[in-house]
């Protein structure tokens, strides 16, 4: 696959802190999902998450575009601060998409009308160049034979690429990636790895969390661990796999890695 | 171990059809219809066959036949009906025409009915899913109130116990001060009547329309050539809105001569100046104006002015009506307004100079001009649109539209009950579309009105949409219990031909027939937009 310059995202120079979280709590009624969990993620970065189950990454994820939101500590993206405020929410929303783990495409929308809607109604595009630029995506991840189909009549590793090019339609910087194979069969989980391996090196910066270990060590940037609402662990994908500094990982990836 | 050997098919003559699943289903559809015929068949025959023998469907010339069980439709009714919808009534009517404004009380029920449920239905479900402590508890209240009582005893509550108990009609209470009086006499509100300069008007609207869909589509284009945002939504608007009003005033300017009222010889005048003249010699002022004044200085009694006031004669529910009596309170003439229910009687009533004024269409007062000698027709301008207002006349409310105490109570007690059903309809709807679905709506940056508009509901009626139907037929078929708060509707009205002609079972025709197909029509209108709707699955 080759890609244009121009369909890269914008790049402002590879330090440039485009998330800044800073001692992040949340609670769920009594339950402390997330314990002051800070995190620094730089323009171009692939971060992915790991961690048992129940240990707070969808929490932290879903708090850095709102879907949840967090009580106390700043969330920071791309300069806007992550407050009550609706307008910097809706900026913050346009400049972070998300994929899911189980998908989320209207179902009652063609491929071509899930993808659209967005850029139709939020970036105010007409309907033609939103249509062209669908297209594009489309053929980027490999299907715009599927354009004109409902999400009922794909197969599941179609739905999740189609997902991934409704939230890059809306050309966003930063890609929230939520466990995007957990509901694939497997054979269907490579082509949307190869997708995302494609995206990360075109230059977005990615959020994932994700239980592909081999995607983790090949594409990772940096691996973050998290136990219980809390990092416990950030590393190279080097250093985490081979020479993990905490116990709590370490026992992990045992876990994992030889069962 | 034994040796097993697997009884291979060899193909499908090898089932016996006794066993052939194919043959049973046919077997088993033939055998239904088959009892159903018969069963029909022998009531059917039964009936006829006893009406018959009682020479019920006896024809004038001694044959029978089943037509002529139907003759007796053509009878005078003799009977009054409260209220009528689009047609009028009189006692001197055929029995066929106390059953079509029979009908169409229904049919108005009905319609205004789902409508009003369909909006409070809507309301009070997605109320049910609010957040907010007190407005989901106060709905939750509202459904379960009205699902665990009997709807019978609900409309005899409103009835008797709410509607016929609100004040006399001189105390008709005024909900926030707005021109609408309750009262036990009913509920009297405001309502726009489309005068005959409309016509031209609607013209205008209809050409405004056209205008911004052209300027739309113009813009449209020039968007995708710009690759940036015309603000085209605010330039239709306000396209639209230039031509409806240039439209309002022409139509209103050039109106003079749309509408005319017929003045009797003791008022002979030429305009509404000169009514205004006559006005003022009849009660010896200079000002119109003054008159209120002087009536509470006791200058002037309020005898004399009820005596100078006009006499307005036109046919009950007359639109031209609104219009005349707009333009008299303006220029504060007193008068006051005598409704017929036939155009020949406000003739009658204006030949033998019961009237000052008639005010009907232009056909019907040139008839009556040249059969009065000295009456003179009088322009009068109208709006294409006027709200008419309830005002109180003597011991009744005129103009306004009218919901009788009969008619509110069972379209109220309807609309309450029926929306009680939807709302939980609707919070079932909404609650089955997938929480995913609001999340990647708002992951991709979707306002949360576009969320519910774009992404929620369309998807939470396809699941509405059956259940909802029912709910439509059940307010329909509840609609017959209209007869318990004595409104006339199809039931009442047939019940009482019923009674009068004893033709039961030709009553019980019609009446069925008719509910059946008022059902029927719902039912076919939501299952083809339901089927227009429905999600392709793979
Ligand atoms: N809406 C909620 N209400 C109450 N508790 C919640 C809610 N969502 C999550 N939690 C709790 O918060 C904790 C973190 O949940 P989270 O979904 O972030 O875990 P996770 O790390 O993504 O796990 P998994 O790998 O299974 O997806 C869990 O203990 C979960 O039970
Ligand atoms: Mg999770």
């Amino acid at each position: 696959m080759t890609q244009a310059k121009t369909e890269e995202p914008k790049s402002f120079g590879h330090n440039e802190e485009i998330i800044v979280c800073r001692n992040v709590r949340k609670w769920y009624g009594d339950f402390e999902a997330l314990k002051a969990v800070s995190l620094t993620v730089k323009q171009g970065e692939v971060v992915v998450i790991l961690g048992p189950s129940g240990s707070g990454k969808s929490t932290f994820i879903r708090c850095i575009n709102r879907l949840e939101e967090h009580q106390e500590g700043d969330i920071v993206v791309d300069g806007i601060p992550l407050t009550h405020d609706v307008r910097n929410i809706a900026e913050i929303r346009r400049e972070v998409g998300m994929v899911f783990q189980q998908f989320n495409l209207f179902p009652h929308l063609t491929v071509l009308e899930n993808i659209t809607l967005a850029p139709i109604h939020v970036r105010k595009w007409a309907r033609e160049k939103a249509e062209e630029r669908a297209m594009h995506w489309l053929g980027r991840v490999g299907i715009p034979e599927q354009a004109n189909k409902y999400p009922g009549q794909l197969s599941g590793g179609q739905q999740q690429r189609v997902a991934i090019a409704r939230t890059l339609t809306m050309e966003p910087n930063i890609l929230l990636f939520d466990e995007p194979t957990s509901a694939l069969d497997p054979e269907m989980i490579k082509e949307v790895l190869d997708v995302m391996r494609d995206l990360a090196q075109t230059g977005y910066t990615i959020l994932a969390v994700t239980h592909e270990m081999g995607f983790a060590r090949t594409v990772a940037d940096r691996i973050i661990f998290m136990d219980a609402g809390q990092i416990v662990e950030e590393n190279t994908p080097e250093n985490f796999f081979t020479n993990p500094e905490n116990e709590r990982t370490r026992l992990f990836l045992n876990q994992i890695l030889h069962h | 171990m034994a040796e097993i050997t697997p009884q291979v098919s060899t193909g499908q003559e090898s089932i016996p059809f006794w066993r052939d699943g194919r043959v049973l289903g046919v077997l088993a559809q033939i055998a239904f219809l088959a009892a159903v015929i018969i069963a029909t068949g022998w009531i059917l025959n039964n009936v006829l066959q006893n009406m018959d023998k009682l020479g019920a469907f006896r024809c004038a010339d001694g044959s029978s036949s089943f037509v002529c069980g139907f003759n007796f439709l053509r009878i005078d009714a003799q009977f009054d009906i409260g209220e009528t919808t689009i047609i009028s009534y009189d006692p001197s009517d055929a029995f066929s025409r106390a059953i079509l404004v029979g009908a169409l009380n229904t049919i108005r029920v009905a319609v205004f009915g789902i409508i009003l449920a369909t909006i409070l239905g809507t309301l009070a479900g997605i109320a049910r899913l609010s957040s907010n402590w007190l407005i989901s508890n106060i709905a939750k209240w509202y459904v379960d109130l009205m699902r665990n009582t009997p709807l019978l005893l609900q409309l005899f509550f409103l009835y008797f116990g709410v509607i016929l108990l609100l004040p006399p009609i001189r105390e008709a209470v005024q909900p926030f001060g707005l021109p609408i009086y309750m009262s036990q006499r009913g509920i009297d509100l405001p309502w726009p009547v489309f005068m005959s300069s409309a016509r031209l008007w609607i013209g205008f609207v209809v050409l405004a329309i056209f205008l911004t869909w052209i300027l739309w589509v113009v813009l449209g284009r020039r968007e995708i050539q710009l690759g940036k945002s015309t603000n085209r939504t605010g330039w239709a608007f306000l396209t639209f809105l230039l031509v409806a009003v240039v439209g309002w005033f022409v139509a209103t300017a050039t109106s003079g001569n749309n509408q005319v009222v017929l003045a009797a010889n003791t008022v002979s005048a030429a305009d509404l100046a000169g009514l205004e003249s006559v006005m003022q010699q009849r009660l010896g002022v200079n000002d119109l104006a003054s008159v209120s004044q002087a009536v509470s200085d006791g200058t002037l009694t309020q005898e004399a002015v009820d005596t100078a006031a006009f006499t307005v004669c036109t046919l009950r529910d007359d639109r031209s009506e609104v219009n005349l009596t707009a333009q008299l309170r303006k220029l504060n003439m007193p008068y006051s307004v005598k409704a017929f229910n036939r155009e020949n009687l406000v003739s009658e009533a204006f030949a033998a100079g019961d009237c000052d004024l008639y005010i009907a269409n232009k056909e019907t007062l040139a008839a009556a001009q040249t059969a009065v000698s000295g009456a003179t027709l009088i322009p009068i301008g109208e709006t294409p649109v006027r709200f008419s207002i309830p005002s109180l006349q003597g011991l009744n409310f005129t103009g306004g539209y009218k919901l009788t105490p009969n008619f509110a109570a069972i379209l109220v007690g309807l609309v309450l009950y029926t929306g009680a059903f939807i709302a939980e309809i609707v919070r079932a709807g909404i609650q089955s579309v997938a929480k995913g679905q609001s999340e990647a709506a708002r992951a991709l940056g979707l306002s949360e009105g576009q969320r519910l508009r774009l992404v929620v509901l369309p998807q939470a009626l396809r699941v509405i949409i059956p259940p909802l139907t029912s709910q439509y037929l059940n307010l329909v078929k509840n609609s017959s219990l209209a007869i318990a708060v004595g409104f006339p509707d199809l039931w009442t009205t047939s019940f009482i031909t019923l009674n009068q002609s004893g033709q039961s079972v030709q009553v019980f025709i019609i009446v069925m027939a008719s509910y059946l197909s008022f059902s029927l029509l719902i039912s076919f209108l939501l299952n083809w937009y339901n089927q227009r709707i429905s999600l392709v699955e793979r």
